[in-house]
C-alpha cells in the first residue's frame, strides 16, 4: 500500500517540477500577461513600445516551474530553484527599456537564470549572448529558449565575470546578478557609446539600478532608480541548495 | 536537593541562554535573536504565574512540588525541552523576511517563542517553588541561583572553542540530569503524597529512564542523529557565496566572539570602490566569514600586479595625500581593502588591529605584517606612537538597517579625536564606507570628524576634510594638516572617474558629474551641513534632518541607528512605502518586541488575579511596585555594565559574560550575606545600592578610560573590581525582599512572576533608552527603580 502511495505521489510531483509547457499560450494566461503589460509596465512609466511588445510576446509562465503557472503574471519574483529567482516583470521592462536597445544590437547578458530576461531581449535586439554559471540553469534554460525558437540566443555555461571575449564588443550587457564592482572585463567588452545596466545592493535587500555608459576615456554611472526584490527565495534557496545535493 | 537543582537548572539555563544568541547570531542577525529570546525569558514569570494560580486551587502545593519526584520530574522536562525546542527550532521554516507576506510565517514566529519559552518556565518553576517552599533561606537560594548562572555565563567562552554550539547546547541541557540519581530523603513522602505516590514516583522514574536513554543517544551518535545543523541564514553573504560552485568552507574556528568560516572560492570577487577605469584583473582570492557574514578578504599579494588594483580604489586617495607612509595604522573590522591599500602604496611599518584572535592570527599569517590582537580604542589608549595613516575599514552589514543595534566605538567622536591625537602633522584617517540613500553614514561621519577636529583647535575644521564617492561607496579624508594642494585630489578624482562631495574649494561642475543622481544628493546636504556648522544652525539641521544623523559619541555608539520615530511616516514614503524596508531595521523590531513583551506582561500578571477570589489575598500594590522595581534595576544596572564594557573588550558577547558572571558571582555573595541580614536592612540596602548607582553615574566614564588603557589582564580585573561593589549591593534587595516582605507562597510566586516581566521588558527598554538617549540614561533608569522598590519597602 505504502509503495502505491509513493509511486503515485511521485507521478503526481512530476509535473509541478516540470516547467511549464514550452509553447502552450492558453487565452487566460495571455489575458493575465496583457493585463500585467497594461496595469504594471505601463501603468508604471515604461514607454518603448518595442520593450511592451516583448512583454506582450513573451510567455513568461513557460520559464518558472508549472506549479508556479498562476502567479506568473503577478508583477513579483518567483523562485525558479538553484536559490534563484525569475526577476519581476517591472524590473525585467524597465532594465531592457534603460539600454536603449535597436534592431541591431548586440546585447551580453550575465547570469542567464530562468532565460525569460534573454528572451525579452531577443524580441528587440539582433544578437544575444547569455552566461549562466549554474549548469542546470543553463541547460533548462537553453532548453525553454530552443523551445520558444529563439534562434538569435546563444547561451553559455560559464562565470561571467570575464564577459564573451569571442563575441565582444557589446552594444550593451546587463548584469543580473548584484556586485560590489562592475567587472573590469564587461567595462573593456563595451562598445564606445554602449550601455551596461546592473542591480546594486544585496540580492535580497534594497538595491539601486545603474546605468554604466562608455564615453571615450571616461566612464560614468546614472542611477536609475532604487529597486526593493522581494525575498521569496530564504526557503526555496535551502530547498535548491538539498535538492542540487542529491542531484547526480 | 532542591537547593542542587536550582543550582544546576540556573547554570543550564544561563548558558543556554547564552548559547542561543550564539546560534541565532549564526542563523539570523543580532537584533532577531534579541526579539526571540527576550519573549522565550518570559517563560521564567510564566512558572510565577502558574504556581500562583495553583494557590488557589490546591494548598500545600509547595511542599508537594518541591519534593524529589516532582522536582526530578521538572529537571527532566526542563532538559528534554531545551533540547527538544532546539531541534524544532532549526526545523521550523521560519524566515523573518516573509513576515511581511506570509501569514504562516507569524505563526512559525509564534511556535519558535512557545518552544523557546518552555525550557525557561521549567528552569523558572523549579526556582520560584524553592523561594516558595523555603522562605526563611531566600539568601541560600539566591546564593545558589546567581552561583550557577555565573558559571553557566563561562561555559560557552570556555568550551566553544572545543566544541560546535549545537553539541554544546545538548550538553548543557542535559547539566541537570546528574541530579536524577540522587536519593537523599528530604521529606517525608508518604506523608505529603498520601495514595498518589506511586504515580508521582512512576513519572520521575519513567523520566529519568527517557533522560538517561537520550543522553546515550546523543553521546554515541552526535548532533547529527537529529539533523541539528546551525547554519547561517541564506540571505547572509556566507550563504549565497557557497552556492557557488567549486566552493568550500576550509576551516572553522569558534569561540564566544563568533563562528569564523574560511571559504575558498573562485568567485570571491571583493574591491569596494573600484574605479570604473580600472581593466587589469583582481588578484586571488580567500574569504573569512564571521557569523556567516561580515566578509573579511585575504588577497593574494604576491605578485607585482597585485598590487595595481588598490590604487584604483576611493581608499587610496588617503596614500595619494600621504604617500609612501612611513608609518600606517590599520583598524580593521570586515573587508580586507586597507592591506592591500597600504602594501601598495609603498609603506613601510603596517600595524592591523584586529580584536578576534583567530582572524589577527590568519591575517598576520597571510600577509607576515604586524596583526595586534586588541580592540582599536584600546590600542590607541595604550599607545604613543604616531601614524602616518591610520586606515579605519568597516563596511558594515549585507543588509541594511540589521546593524542598526550594533554598538560599535569607530566613528563616534570621541574615536576621531584619539584618531586625530595618533596622526603625524601631515597625517591622514581613511575611512570607507558603503554610500545610503538618502545621505547617513557620510553626513554623519563628516560632521563627527568636523566636531573633533574643532575640538582639538583645528581652524577652520572644513578645511581639514575631503569626501569622495563613486556609485556606492564613499571615502572621508581627515587630514591632520589643512588641506592646501586639493589638486591632488581633484586630479585623483577625475582619473579615475569618482565624484566630489566635499572640499574646501569644490566647484559644482566637479560634483555628480561621473557617478549621476537625479540630484547631487551628498554634495548638497554636506554643503548644507557645514553652512549650518558655519552659522552656528547646526542643531537646527540635525533636527529638520530625516534621519539622525547628529554626531555620536561613546556614550550613544550605534553608527547604523539612523531611524527618528517623528519622521518615520516621511521616511517610509521615500523608500517607496513598502513595508518590508523597514521592517529589518533593528529600531523597528525593538518597538515591536517591546509591544508583544507588554501583551505577554499583561497576560501573566493579570491573569492571577482572576483566579484569586478574594481582595484580602490578592497581592498588595507595594509588592508588585517592589518586585518590578528591584527587577527593572537590576536588569537596567546589568544592561548598563554590558553596554559600558563593550568600549572595554570591543565583543558585546566578551562583554555580556565577563558582566554577568561578575554581577552573579557578586550577587550570589550578596544574597549569602543577606541571608544573616534583618528586616531593617532591606531600606539600607537599597539606600547604599542607590548611591552607588549615582556614584557610577558621575564617574565611571572617566573611570572606564582609565581601565581601557590597562594591559588585558588588568582590563579584566580593573572591570570586576568595579563590578563588585555594584554586584554586591544588587544581591540584597531581592532575597531580603522575598523573605520579608512575602507572607506566603502564593506571593512568592507572583513576586517571581513580577520580578521576570520586570526583567525582560526592562532588557527591551534598556535598548532603545540607549539607541535614543545614550547609554548613562540606562543607569538613570536603575536609579529611578530602585528609588521606586525603596519607597515600598517594608510596606507589605
Amino acid at each position: 500500500m505504502k509503495k502505491i502511495l509513493a509511486a503515485l505521489l511521485f507521478w503526481g510531483l512530476i509535473p509541478t517540477l516540470l516547467p511549464a509547457g514550452t509553447t502552450s499560450d492558453p487565452a487566460w494566461l495571455q489575458r493575465a500577461r496583457e493585463a500585467l503589460v497594461h496595469n504594471h509596465i505601463q501603468g508604471r512609466g515604461i514607454s518603448d513600445p518595442r520593450v511592451i511588445r516583448a512583454m506582450l510576446d513573451v510567455p513568461r509562465h513557460a520559464f518558472i516551474p508549472a506549479r508556479l503557472e498562476s502567479q506568473a503574471y503577478a508583477d513579483r519574483p518567483l523562485p525558479i530553484g538553484e536559490g534563484q529567482t525569475i526577476s519581476q516583470p517591472y524590473i525585467v521592462a524597465l532594465m531592457t527599456e534603460s539600454l536603449e536597445l535597436s534592431d541591431h544590437s548586440r546585447v551580453l547578458e550575465i547570469g542567464t537564470g530562468s532565460g525569460y530576461q534573454a528572451a525579452i531581449l531577443a524580441k528587440i535586439a539582433q544578437e544575444v549572448y547569455t552566461i549562466e554559471i549554474r549548469e542546470k540553469l543553463y541547460r533548462s534554460a537553453g532548453e525553454v529558449l530552443r523551445g520558444l525558437k529563439f534562434a538569435n540566443v546563444q547561451t553559455r555555461q560559464g562565470d561571467g565575470y570575464f564577459g564573451w571575449e569571442d563575441a565582444a564588443p557589446f552594444d550593451a550587457i546587463m548584469i543580473t546578478a548584484a556586485v560590489d564592482h562592475v567587472p573590469p572585463p564587461l567595462i573593456e567588452q563595451l562598445k564606445d557609446g554602449g550601455r551596461l545596466v546592473l542591480p546594486l545592493g544585496n540580492p535580497f535587500s534594497y538595491q539601486n539600478l545603474v546605468l554604466v555608459t562608455k564615453r571615450g576615456e571616461d566612464v560614468s554611472v546614472k542611477q536609475i532608480t532604487g529597486v526593493l526584490f522581494v525575498p521569496m527565495t530564504g526557503y526555496a534557496m535551502e530547498r535548491g541548495q538539498t535538492e542540487s545535493k542529491k542531484s547526480p | 536537593m532542591i537547593l542542587s537543582a536550582v543550582f544546576l537548572v540556573s547554570l543550564s539555563a544561563l548558558a543556554f541562554e547564552v548559547l542561543l544568541t550564539r546560534v541565532f547570531s549564526i542563523t539570523q542577525w543580532n537584533h532577531l535573536s534579541f526579539m526571540v529570546i527576550s519573549i522565550a525569558l518570559f517563560g521564567f514569570a510564566a512558572s510565577g504565574t502558574l504556581l500562583s494560580i495553583l494557590d488557589t486551587r490546591k494548598k500545600g502545593w509547595e511542599k508537594r512540588l518541591s519534593s524529589r519526584g516532582p522536582l526530578k520530574a521538572f529537571t527532566t522536562l526542563y532538559s528534554l525541552s531545551a533540547i527538544l525546542s532546539f531541534i524544532a527550532l532549526n526545523a521550523i521554516p521560519l524566515d523573518y523576511f516573509r513576515l511581511p507576506f506570509e501569514s504562516v510565517q507569524a505563526f512559525y514566529l509564534f511556535i519558535a517563542y512557545v518552544l523557546l519559552a518552555l525550557p525557561f518556565f521549567f528552569a523558572g518553576l523549579i526556582v520560584s517553588l524553592a523561594y516558595a517552599f523555603l522562605p526563611a533561606r531566600t539568601g541560600v537560594i539566591y546564593f545558589a541561583t546567581m552561583a550557577g548562572s555565573a558559571i553557566g555565563a563561562v561555559i560557552p567562552a570556555m568550551f566553544l572553542p572545543l566544541v560546535s554550539e549545537e553539541t554544546l547546547i545538548v550538553n548543557v541541557a542535559v547539566v541537570p540530569l546528574f541530579l536524577l540519581p540522587y536519593r537523599a530523603p528530604v521529606l517525608d513522602e508518604r506523608r505529603l503524597f498520601g495514595r498518589n505516590r506511586p504515580s508521582t514516583y512512576r513519572i520521575a522514574w519513567g523520566s529519568l529512564g527517557l533522560a538517561v536513554a537520550l543522553t546515550a543517544l546523543f553521546i554515541l551518535l552526535g548532533t547529527d542523529a537529529v539533523h541539528v545543523n546551525v547554519k547561517p541564514s541564506p540571505y547572509k553573504a556566507l550563504s549565497q557565496l557557497l552556492m557557488f560552485p567549486d566552493t568550500r568552507i576550509t576551516n572553522t574556528f569558534r569561540s564566544i566572539r563568533g563562528r569564523i568560516d574560511r571559504v575558498q572560492s573562485p568567485y570571491i570577487r571583493f574591491a569596494p570602490g573600484l574605479s570604473l577605469k580600472f581593466t587589469n584583473t583582481l588578484p586571488h582570492q580567500s574569504a573569512v566569514f564571521t557569523d556567516g557574514d561580515s566578509q573579511f578578504v585575504l588577497y593574494d599579494l604576491a605578485a607585482q600586479e597585485a598590487l595595481v588594483f588598490p590604487r584604483f580604489t576611493l581608499s587610496y586617495l588617503g596614500y595619494g595625500l600621504a604617500p609612501h607612509p612611513p608609518r600606517v595604522l590599520i583598524i580593521q573590522h570586515g573587508g580586507g581593502l586597507a592591506v592591500p591599500c597600504a602594501v601598495a602604496s609603498g609603506a613601510r611599518d603596517i600595524t592591523v588591529v584586529e580584536p578576534n584572535p583567530d582572524l589577527a592570527r590568519l591575517l598576520g599569517a597571510h600577509y607576515r605584517i604586524s596583526a595586534v590582537n586588541t580592540n582599536a580604542r584600546t590600542y590607541l589608549a595604550r599607545t604613543r606612537e604616531r601614524f602616518d595613516v591610520i586606515h579605519v575599514e568597516n563596511w558594515g552589514t549585507s543588509v541594511p538597517g540589521s546593524a542598526a543595534l550594533n554598538q560599535e566605538y569607530f566613528f563616534t567622536t570621541d574615536a576621531f579625536r584619539a584618531y586625530l591625537d595618533h596622526l603625524t602633522p601631515d597625517g591622514v584617517v581613511i575611512i570607507s564606507r558603503k554610500l545610503l540613500l538618502p545621505p547617513a553614514d557620510a553626513l554623519r561621519l563628516w560632521a563627527a570628524a568636523y566636531e573633533s577636529l574643532r575640538f582639538l583647535g583645528c581652524t577652520p575644521p572644513a578645511n581639514h576634510l575631503a569626501l569622495l564617492r563613486n556609485w556606492d561607496t564613499f571615502t572621508l579624508i581627515v587630514s591632520a594638516r589643512s588641506l592646501r594642494n586639493t589638486a591632488i585630489i581633484k586630479d585623483f578624482a577625475q582619473k579615475r572617474n569618482f565624484d566630489m562631495v566635499f572640499i574646501k574649494d569644490l566647484s559644482p561642475e566637479l560634483i555628480n558629474r561621473y557617478n549621476v543622481y537625479d540630484k547631487p544628493f551628498y554634495a548638497d546636504q554636506i554643503t548644507r551641513l557645514a553652512e549650518a556648522y558655519r552659522s552656528g544652525t547646526a542643531k537646527q539641521f540635525f533636527q529638520s534632518y530625516l534621519l539622525d544623523v547628529r554626531p555620536q559619541s561613546d556614550r550613544r555608539p550605534f553608527p547604523s541607528h539612523f531611524l527618528k520615530w517623528p519622521k518615520l511616516r516621511a521616511l517610509y514614503q521615500s523608500m517607496g512605502s513598502r513595508l518590508y524596508a523597514l521592517l529589518m531595521s533593528g529600531e523597528i523590531v525593538v518597538v515591536v518586541v517591546f509591544l508583544e513583551a507588554l501583551v505577554v506582561s499583561a497576560g501573566l500578571l493579570v491573569l492571577p488575579l482572576f483566579f484569586i477570589a478574594k481582595d484580602a489575598q490578592r497581592p498588595p500594590v507595594a509588592q508588585i511596585i517592589y518586585f518590578s522595581g528591584v527587577g527593572a534595576g537590576f536588569m537596567f544596572m546589568e544592561l548598563y555594565f554590558v553596554k559600558q564594557y563593550i568600549l572595554l573588550f570591543e565583543n558585546p558577547v566578551v562583554s555580556f559574560t565577563v558582566v554577568i558572571s561578575g554581577v552573579l558571582v557578586f550577587s550570589s555573595l550578596g544574597g549569602l550575606w543577606a541571608q544573616r541580614k534583618k528586616q531593617s536592612a532591606l531600606r539600607y540596602a537599597l539606600l547604599a545600592l542607590i548611591g552607588a548607582v549615582l556614584l557610577f553615574l558621575t564617574g565611571l566614564d572617566r573611570t572606564l578610560n582609565h581601565v581601557l588603557g590597562l594591559p588585558v589582564i588588568w582590563r579584566y580585573l580593573g572591570a570586576l573590581l568595579i563590578l563588585l561593589p555594584a554586584g554586591f549591593l544588587m544581591g540584597l534587595p531581592f532575597p531580603l525582599g522575598m523573605r520579608y516582605i512575602l507572607k506566603n507562597p502564593a506571593q512568592r510566586a507572583y513576586a517571581w512572576s513580577v520580578n521576570g516581566c520586570a526583567s525582560v521588558l526592562a532588557s527591551i527598554v534598556s535598548a532603545q533608552i540607549a539607541l535614543s538617549l545614550g547609554i548613562p540614561i540606562i543607569l538613570g533608569c536603575a536609579a529611578l527603580a530602585y528609588i521606586l522598590a525603596w519607597t515600598t519597602a517594608g510596606r507589605g
